[in-house]
């Protein structure tokens, strides 16, 4: 009785989350070409998309996760008189019905510590989580 | 010099485009001798500005930590040299490290081949460096990755300096610069 309760609820769960899911629609992932010196851990990577938050209510990026390096972070770059800084960000807000872009110079997903170069042409492979929708699968292609 | 550039920064701030001239950068007049320096480069080999007269060199700053900023400038100066065709010959980018503790000329190598195989990087002291930045107006701050992180990164100044082929500093370019219009001032300044 337990194990048919824990499926239905895992079944349950599923329908819920994939459905919930469809709310944000990631628009052509790219990853920044990158080198992943040697494996040592020193090369890192950046990767850009489009969301669209087609819900009627807000929603957030609030993690990254990816097989292809060390750790996936959110962060944005911003401008100070000429110097361009960066700094981790906890989320990325995105407002109901609207387009928010992860783009050079501004919001990006920083891969941390590559296992492999990126080379044009590769894939990398990625889940988002947003915070209402869920756990999202995206692949970025290499450019 | 560090002075006089910093006054023709701002001076580019308050005028914007109207002192412009034909290039599309912000440009300096009148143009000046670019300050010249000794690094160690990626290749092995002594980097010395004032070798490369007779070719336009795009001289930039970064680090191979940075994933942003510094790759997509790489990736636009990669566009402009393919943009050039033949006259890429005649092109050299020459990429200097704020970040010497992690950038040795191996890692400044595989960094760049990613982007061109002909792209230089430059290293050195940090005294070297220092004196580098200073003569460029190139400002940088180490701050930690994250509290409590052994990692650190460095913000920079990010802009790109056009030299011409007589060695003349003659435009400075903001990052975010389409690259249309890097590779029709690079362009104007081989005389094509």
């Amino acid at each position: 009785m337990r194990v048919i309760a824990a499926c239905l609820l895992a079944a349950c769960s599923a329908a819920v989350f994939a459905q919930a899911a469809g709310k944000i629609r990631v628009e052509e992932p790219w990853a920044r070409r990158a080198a992943a010196m040697g494996g040592s851990g020193a090369g890192n990577g950046a990767v850009y998309v489009m969301l669209v938050n087609e819900s009627a209510e807000a929603d957030a990026l609030v993690a990254v996760q990816s097989d292809a390096a060390g750790a996936a972070e959110i962060h944005e770059t911003y401008r100070d008189m000429g110097m361009m800084m960066m700094r981790p960000v906890k989320q990325i807000h995105l407002p109901a019905g609207r387009k928010v872009e992860l783009k050079p110079g501004g919001y990006h997903i920083m891969l941390l510590g590559l296992k492999q170069d990126l080379k044009p042409g590769a894939a990398v492979k990625l889940s988002l989580r947003f915070e209402k929708a869920g756990a999202v699968s995206a692949e970025a292609t290499v450019k | 010099m560090a002075r006089g550039l910093r006054s023709a920064v701002c001076l580019l701030l308050v005028c914007g485009a109207a002192a412009a001239g034909p290039l599309k950068s912000g440009s300096f007049h009148p143009p000046r001798a670019a300050p010249d320096f000794s690094l160690t480069g990626s290749d092995g080999r002594e980097v010395k500005l004032s070798s490369f007269r007779g070719k336009v060199v795009a001289l930039g700053f970064g680090y191979t930590f940075c994933p942003d900023v510094c790759p997509t400038t790489l990736a636009d100066l990669a566009q402009v040299h393919k943009k050039l065709g033949g006259a890429a010959k005649d092109f050299q980018v020459i990429y200097v490290t704020v970040d010497p503790e992690r950038d040795s000329a191996q890692q400044l190598r595989k960094y760049l081949a990613v982007f061109h195989p002909g792209f230089i990087g430059a290293t050195g002291s940090e005294k070297q460096l220092a004196d580098v930045r200073r003569d460029y107006g190139i400002q940088i701050a180490r701050k930690p990755f994250a509290p409590d992180s052994p990692l650190y990164v460095i913000h920079h100044s990010s802009f790109v300096y056009l030299i011409d082929r007589a060695g003349r500093l003659v435009a400075m370019k903001p990052f975010g610069e389409p690259l249309d219009d890097i590779a029709d001032d690079v362009l104007t300044l081989l005389g094509k």
